[in-house]
């Protein structure tokens, strides 16, 4: 590892060149199963699955180092990427065809153990025109008009007549669209994988974690969408390591976990 | 309803005798059709106005195209004839979602300071149109990741072609989503509503209300019955402003529809400023809505729940409403979040007459019948058979 340590330090001191393609390969999944639009193995199938992450630090050999998203229309800005594991089929009826399952990035060629990132739109970019925007916050389907932002994430699970989704985004906004006032809820989930080893690893959503402690044999298909008034938000919120009164990070979300290569 | 009728008769009548509407001349060369003294609503600087934009926006208003089963247009809940309202309750999406709310009138909604029922965030139309058209919870039009049909469809259709060129002429390509939606809230802002009897009797001419509508806009602007504290100014909703506006006043209020439990709460579906606040002093808090029209925009209240201005008066007489059983239940009198000025008061049957006679005065025969106002394709032009042979072409190919 010394050759790529020395070239660590030296872009730390100001090089910008010398770095290595790194891709962070996402999954979905139910507990041990897979889940799809059409795949009901878990007895589930999804309803909608698509999630915007920014802020993404490796662990390096001398602490963390933040992995330069690149831009790649229509999923990746420099500042935030889209992943998208819903294809329009089946039950995903407010779906599209395109789907993602990688964020892809740039950091200095060394070896990585730890991943950290966020869940959401940063705020500089969260309320903007989507009309206007740049992709990947072109996505009006990503876009919460009425919030004034966007739905960092919306996930959903369905069996006939049964089943959950939540909209995720910043609430409790203030000032207006046209002069924005900033969130009082942020909602931005902070995922921590300290063993994910990047090259190897992928990073799993188990659905069964975000969406446990909801009643899914209830017969009565139930919602969140980030509302302060909502009693069935604090489930996956909790899922998501977010303090649902305030919308504050907690604790790390438990929803994500490492799948290790080996 | 003799009184409405003998008030349209006097609308009629002053029309006949030519009292003919101003022209203001806004930005951009724009001629609105105002009255005197009636400024403009404000435009946003990168949406000035024009007679292109307008056009265009006003065949987009119409274009059942910009659905995703080509089922609804703009129109579909915003009918002219019911002052750009649809009738029902909630109004229902493309594809069969029923809204928690009602369609509310676009009646001078270039005026309103804020829109929708309960968002204090949205305040320009522009912004407004994304909801409508890409909003998923629940389903409206259906757009949602389909910029790109939206897109095509204004490319290729020869009309859209040119009269976006026209309507953006410094835009390299005019065919956009953005410009989609900017021509649409163009044509939005023209549709103003200044020509009831009611205004007309304010310009002098006393015969358009009838003495009973006299006396009832005397009880309507009373300390007795407070109507005006919150549906007050020129465009009877304190939620207005307008192109020369120093300040822009908007208010949310609690009116005791319900108080569920005894609790303050509203059905959960349908809490007001509180769904956007998460505040437990902003439950049930709703925009007061322009009254202009108001007789034709039945049923009343954020989720339709009064059939009649009968009911609507009878439940601000009480102070509240009395849900007596279900899952409502509750006496929104005892609304701990209700407004100050929702007091109760006393009326007599004939005062309740002659106050509905006054707010059918409101109604503005001619925003319910312009033809600058109607489907282009539907009015006897050159367009119209071009309309719908290509909008067959679209719904079969789909």
């Amino acid at each position: 590892m010394r050759p790529l340590l020395t070239l660590s330090i030296a872009c730390l001191a100001g090089c910008s060149g010398a770095t290595s393609p790194i891709d962070i390969p996402f999954e979905v999944r139910f507990g041990d199963a897979t889940i799809g639009c059409t795949d009901d193995t878990s007895g589930f199938t999804l309803t909608d699955l698509r999630f915007y992450v920014y802020d993404i630090e490796l662990e390096g050999d001398d602490g963390p180092v933040p992995l330069e998203l690149v831009a790649d229309p229509p999923w990746q800005s420099q500042d935030v990427a889209l992943l998208d594991f819903e294809d329009g089929e089946g039950a995903c009826t407010n779906g599209t065809p395109t789907m993602r399952s990688v964020v892809r990035g740039r950091a200095p060629a060394q070896g990585y153990e730890g991943l950290r990132f966020r869940i959401g739109v940063p705020e500089h970019l969260n309320h903007g025109d989507p009309l206007t925007a740049a992709a990947p916050l072109q996505d009006t389907s990503m876009h919460w008009h009425w919030t004034s932002g966007y739905r960092f994430l919306r996930a959903g699970i369905a069996r006939e007549d049964d089943g959950f989704w939540i909209h995720l985004g910043s609430t409790r906004c203030e000032g207006t669209v046209t002069e924005p006032g900033g969130c009082r809820s942020s909602n931005r989930p902070l995922v921590e994988l300290p063993d994910y080893v990047a090259g190897e690893d992928t990073v799993v959503l188990d659905l069964a974690k975000l969406f446990d402690g909801i009643d899914l044999d209830d017969g009565e298909p139930g919602s969140c969408s980030s509302g302060p008034p909502e009693t069935s938000c604090e489930a996956p919120f909790a899922a998501l390591g977010l303090d649902f009164a305030t919308g504050e990070v907690r604790r790390p979300a438990a929803a994500f976990e490492a799948r290790k290569a080996r | 309803m003799r009184p409405f009728a003998v008030a349209a008769a006097a609308v009629a009548l002053a029309a006949a005798a030519g009292v003919a509407a101003l022209l203001v001349a806004g930005r951009e060369g724009y001629e609105w059709t105002l009255p005197a003294g009636v400024p403009p609503p404000p435009v946003p600087d990168d949406n000035p106005m024009s007679a292109a934009k307008v056009e265009l926006g006003r065949r987009l208003f119409y274009d059942t195209r910009l659905s995703v089963n080509g089922s609804m247009a703009c129109a579909t809940c915003h009918r002219q004839e019911l002052a750009f309202t649809d009738g029902r309750a909630r109004s229902i999406g493309a594809t069969g979602e029923v809204h928690p709310r009602g369609a509310m009138t676009l009646a001078n909604a270039g005026y309103a300071s804020r829109l929708t029922w309960a968002n204090p965030l949205l305040d320009t139309l522009e912004v407004q149109a994304l909801t409508p058209l890409f909003g998923d919870d629940p389903v409206e039009m259906g757009m949602a990741g389909r910029e790109a049909d939206i897109v095509e469809l204004v490319r290729s259709d020869p009309w859209y072609r040119a009269a976006f060129e026209e309507a953006f002429p410094s835009d390299a390509k005019p065919w956009s989503t953005l410009n989609v939606v900017r021509a649409i809230a163009a044509f939005v802002r023209t549709i103003v509503s200044f020509d009831s009897p009611y205004d007309r009797y304010l310009r002098g001419d006393e015969s358009a209300l009838s003495p009973s509508a006299v006396r009832g806009m005397q009880l309507f602007f009373s300390e007795r019955l407070e109507c005006f504290h919150c549906h007050g100014g020129f465009n009877f909703t304190d939620s207005s402003t307008h192109a020369n506006a120093i300040v822009t006043p908007f208010g949310f209020h609690n009116n005791g529809l319900y108080n569920i439990g005894s609790t303050g709460a509203y059905p959960p579906d349908n809490t007001g400023l509180h769904d956007i606040t998460g505040e437990r002093r902003d439950m049930g808090r709703f925009k007061a809505p322009t009254l202009r029209n108001v007789a034709v925009t039945a049923p009343y209240m954020h989720d339709g729940s009064m059939r009649t201005l009968d009911e609507v008066v009878e439940h601000y007489r009480r102070g509240g409403r009395l849900v007596e059983d279900g899952p409502y239940a509750g006496d929104g009198r005892r609304n701990p979040y209700k407004s100050a000025f929702v007091r109760g008061f006393e009326l007599t049957a004939e005062e309740k007459m002659d106050l509905i006679a006054f707010l059918a005065s409101l109604t503005d025969l001619s925003l319910l019948t312009n033809p600058r106002y109607a489907d282009p394709c539907r009015a006897t032009s050159n367009l119209a058979e071009n309309c719908v042979s290509r909008h067959d072409q679209y719904v079969s190919r789909k």
